[in-house]
């Protein structure tokens, strides 16, 4: 039996699109199918607003979605991208930063794609200085997969993975990445959409390695870490209170995880990066480098 | 005709690959043919180390058994292998390191020749890695070579090195070359005469040569993790990136090197990966990728024995069906495997056509007997082969300009979608893991569905239409006997045939998949007997020619001891089975 013929013709159902304004023009896309009320939204305004802001042309900024609820923003938000498999976001990335160091670079994930599942990535990607940014979901739970615990989970936190409350510590993405060499760290809310602009932004326009791990209330999933939770908690860094340049101060606010927890930029150094201390791409990107080479001297050292 | 074994065996970690590499490229500049063929084990110090060179004024293909000069440099590969030498044949080794009443001497008529290394060494207070210079100096008045040929290889070798270290490479030389002189019987014939016409090749490994034809094909990104035996491509790579424009990641795993490569190539550069099983395993879940994506890829695939870390540094073909399954869902992709340096020319030069006209994986399936021996070639067959860089559809900023929408999964007649690359104008679009329709955005429509997987599997029908050759019958057709194989052994079977031209002729596959089911079986059913020959145990061409064919191979020479097959074992098995 022919396939063709087996089922009736569906019409493609019409997807609703997302609403434009003159801040995310160009970069909107189908409108989401995150739960209402779920931290995404804000994430996803504050994407559309920065590349609005920063005048990037979709097509000529490329994005890698990683696969869970945050990665389900590539049909939510239009630009050149990729969809990863789950975890590997990150190499993707880099490939597409090595072949074309002319196009921006961001990499769109959840906290189990890239602190679990793609771990070892993301701490090779930070030590390379890589000239990508990763935007990190953190909800501390599994939501696309309905609920299991992620690396980010609080010690005890009962999900249907770990019934009597996980056992392990959680990972802390902000002093991982600090460790490993990563030239830019900021801590995001996806409740302050106007401060998530700012280091959005400032992460992309970095030159090297950046990450934004942004937390991001899972309404339907974890009734614990809610927007409430947050608020009582999130304090924002500041000149007074922070020096970003210094490791030592880095490092320390790296650590305040529980009773405060510290919104901003956490650190900001210079190192070059990778595609940059590589000389064959200092004339122009690897993409436009002719294909044809006279081959004469590679055969030669083999007479 | 003149066919000289060399084998030089002794710990490793003392230059004996060296001291190989530069007898078969000396031999290769004086005008002859030369082979090679390495055992050693998966250590760095210690353990037992042996390469052996096949040197002949005619063609050679593969090693062969016996053994013409043994240079032992320890006790054990005097033992191991001094049976291996052949009746009138000669055992170089030291008196003062190897004591007489230790050695395994054989009952026929051997030449014993005692070069003291170690006292060599000691009198002229040169490094113990200046051995090999010693024992390449023997071998060359045994051979009855020019020592001006080694000491301008010994200059090549040490161009970074300052003259003290050249000038005491090039006295070791000269003192092995002496001490043997001295050592050797009245009236001994010199194996090597001087050739007239000197025909220039080159003398490169598998590797080498899949890396050249790389550079050649205009691959732009290599990626890989170290995996014996496909390190020495990463290494050649590495060593050429700034020459050639490439750039060569050495990644944290697998994983990240195929999704490296796959963004590179999304990103429009032509991309090639290295690996061997183990690494390949771990990358499968990307090869899916890859075919749902659309994005085209080289992969290079060095078999070892397995399971698991199995043997690292011998040789097997127990993954062609491990490679023809790779990939969870179904999506076309294409196997290529070549048999032998000229081969793995023009073939890896074919992947990246390949890769980019069907935008699918595309692999060059080896295995450590063709990656890691050195063969020589015609330097004419690689400098005379003409080929275009063919980049499929992948489209101009002009073409793209032209059309008043882009789709990137274009339902279309071949299967093939034009690809725009990120950055040009008019190119929005994503290349999406999940379901897609033709816009790349995610569905789960039925009818999208089946549209999109019918457009990929198309991509397989259009391949045997234009780009898919038959396998290649070597010899006579009329002879009684098809032997039947793939990859490196074609190597040992043309070397048995170059000897019994009238006994059997060859079916050589190099193009693995997708296979012509109706001509292949046509041509199958076509041999009065066959032979199938293979390097693993469970007849993996044959199976696979079963399923597509469902023709029945009763007759296998089958070897999976970690070793490659020899010519003597095919001949064996003729005579026993005709």
């Amino acid at each position: 039996m022919n396939n063709n013929n087996s089922i009736p013709p569906t019409p493609a159902s019409p997807k609703p699109v997302a609403p434009v304004s003159e801040h995310t023009a160009g970069f909107s896309g189908y409108f989401p199918t995150w739960c209402p009320g779920c931290g995404n939204f804000g994430i996803w305004q504050a994407l559309k607003m920065t590349f609005n802001k920063m005048k990037f042309d979709p097509d000529r900024l490329s994005i890698v979605f990683g696969i869970g609820c945050s990665g389900n923003m590539n049909d939510f938000l239009w630009a050149n991208s990729f969809h990863a498999l789950h975890g590997r976001a990150i190499p993707n990335a880099i490939g597409i930063k090595i072949a074309n160091h002319d196009l921006p670079v961001v990499v769109i994930v959840g906290d189990g794609d890239c602190y679990g599942e793609g771990g070892n990535h993301f701490l090779h990607a930070a030590r390379g200085n890589h000239d990508i940014t990763v935007i990190v979901h953190d909800n501390r739970v599994y939501g696309l997969t309905t609920g299991q615990v992620a690396p980010t989970a609080s010690q005890g936190f009962k999900s249907k993975s770990t019934p009597q409350g996980i056992i392990e510590v959680p990972v802390n993405p902000i002093a991982l990445a600090v460790s490993q060499g990563a030239t830019f760290v900021a801590q995001g809310f996806s409740g302050d959409m106007n401060q998530l602009v700012e280091l959005i932004e400032k992460g992309v326009a970095h030159k090297g390695f950046s990450l934004v791990n942004i937390f991001q209330p899972c309404v339907t999933f974890n009734q614990i870490n809610s927007y409430n939770w947050y608020r009582d908690r999130i304090y924002k860094l500041t000149s007074e209170n922070h020096n970003p340049r210094d490791l030592n101060s880095a490092w320390q606010k790296s650590q305040e995880v529980t009773e405060k927890i510290p919104l901003g930029v956490v650190y900001d150094v210079d190192r070059p990066t990778y595609t940059d201390s590589l000389p064959q791409l200092s004339g122009k990107p690897l993409l436009d480098s002719a294909l044809n080479i006279d081959l004469a001297q590679f055969i030669n050292d083999f007479v | 005709m003149i066919d000289i074994t060399v084998k030089i065996g002794g710990e490793a970690g003392f230059g004996i690959m060296t001291t190989g590499l530069l007898l078969g490229k000396i031999a290769t500049r004086s005008g002859y043919h030369a082979f090679e063929y390495s055992e050693y084990p998966s250590l760095i110090r210690g353990g037992h180390n042996v390469i052996e060179v096949r040197i002949s004024d005619e063609k050679v293909y593969s090693q062969q058994k016996q053994v013409d000069i043994l240079l032992c440099l320890n006790l054990e590969t005097f033992n191991k292998h001094a049976s291996e030498v052949k009746e009138g044949g000669i055992i170089v080794y030291d008196t003062e390191k190897i004591p007489e009443s230790k050695l395994n001497k054989p009952d026929v008529n051997l030449t014993y020749v005692h070069v003291p290394f170690v006292s060599i060494l000691q009198e002229h207070k040169l490094s113990t890695v200046m051995l090999n210079n010693i024992a390449l100096g023997a071998l060359m008045h045994l051979l009855g070579a020019d020592l001006n040929i080694l000491n301008a290889a010994i200059v090549e070798n040490f161009a970074r090195k300052n003259q003290e270290i050249i000038d005491k490479n090039i006295l070791a030389a000269k003192l092995g070359y002496e001490k043997t002189q001295k050592e050797m019987p009245q009236g001994y014939k010199l194996k090597l005469p001087k050739l007239k016409n000197i025909i220039p090749r080159l003398y490169i490994s598998g590797n080498e040569m899949i890396g050249l034809a790389s550079i050649a094909a205009g691959c732009r990104f290599y990626a890989a993790y170290p995996m014996t035996p496909t390190s020495a491509l990463l290494h050649y790579l590495a060593s050429q990136a700034q020459n050639c424009g490439m750039v060569v990641k050495h990644a944290e795993d697998e994983i990240s090197v195929i999704n490296m490569a796959l963004g590179a190539s999304f990103a429009g550069v032509r991309s090639m990966i290295g690996t061997s099983g183990g690494g390949f395993a771990l990358m499968v879940e990307s090869v899916s990728l890859a075919g749902i994506t659309e994005t085209p890829i080289v992969i290079v695939m060095g078999q070892r024995p397995g399971p698991a870390t199995g043997m690292p540094t011998w040789t097997e073909q127990g993954d062609l069906l491990f490679v023809l399954h790779a990939g969870h869902g179904e999506f076309p992709k294409i196997l290529l495997a070549p048999g032998d340096v000229e081969e793995a020319y023009k073939l890896t030069i074919t992947a990246f056509n390949l890769a980019e006209i069907y935008q699918t994986p595309v692999f060059i399936i080896g295995d450590k007997y063709l990656q890691e021996s050195h063969q020589s070639v015609e330097k004419s067959i690689i400098e005379g082969y003409k080929f275009k860089i063919d980049r499929g559809k992948l489209l101009s900023q002009e073409e793209l300009s032209k059309l008043t929408e882009y789709k990137r999964y274009l339902i279309t007649k071949d299967g093939i979608s034009p690809r725009a690359i990120p950055g040009m104008k008019g190119s929005l679009h994503q290349a999406n893991s999940y379901a897609h329709g033709e816009d790349g955005h995610t569905s789960e429509e039925a009818d999208v569905r089946i549209k999109q997987v019918e457009k990929r599997n198309k991509k397989a029908q259009t391949f045997l239409m234009n780009d898919f050759q038959m396998p290649v019958l070597y010899g006579n057709r009329q002879t009684p006997l098809t032997l039947i194989s793939w990859g490196s052994v074609k190597a040992p079977i043309l070397q048995a045939m170059s000897k019994f031209k009238d006994k059997f002729n060859y079916l050589h596959f190099s193009y693995l998949w997708p296979l012509d089911k109706i001509k292949i079986k046509s041509l199958l059913s076509t041999f009065k007997k066959t032979l199938l020959v293979e390097n693993n145990s469970g007849a993996q061409l044959g199976q696979l020619l079963t399923m597509v064919t469902g023709l029945e191979f009763e007759k296998k020479l089958l070897k999976y001891s970690g070793r490659p097959i020899y010519p003597e074992e095919i001949l064996d098995k003729i005579s026993f089975s005709t």
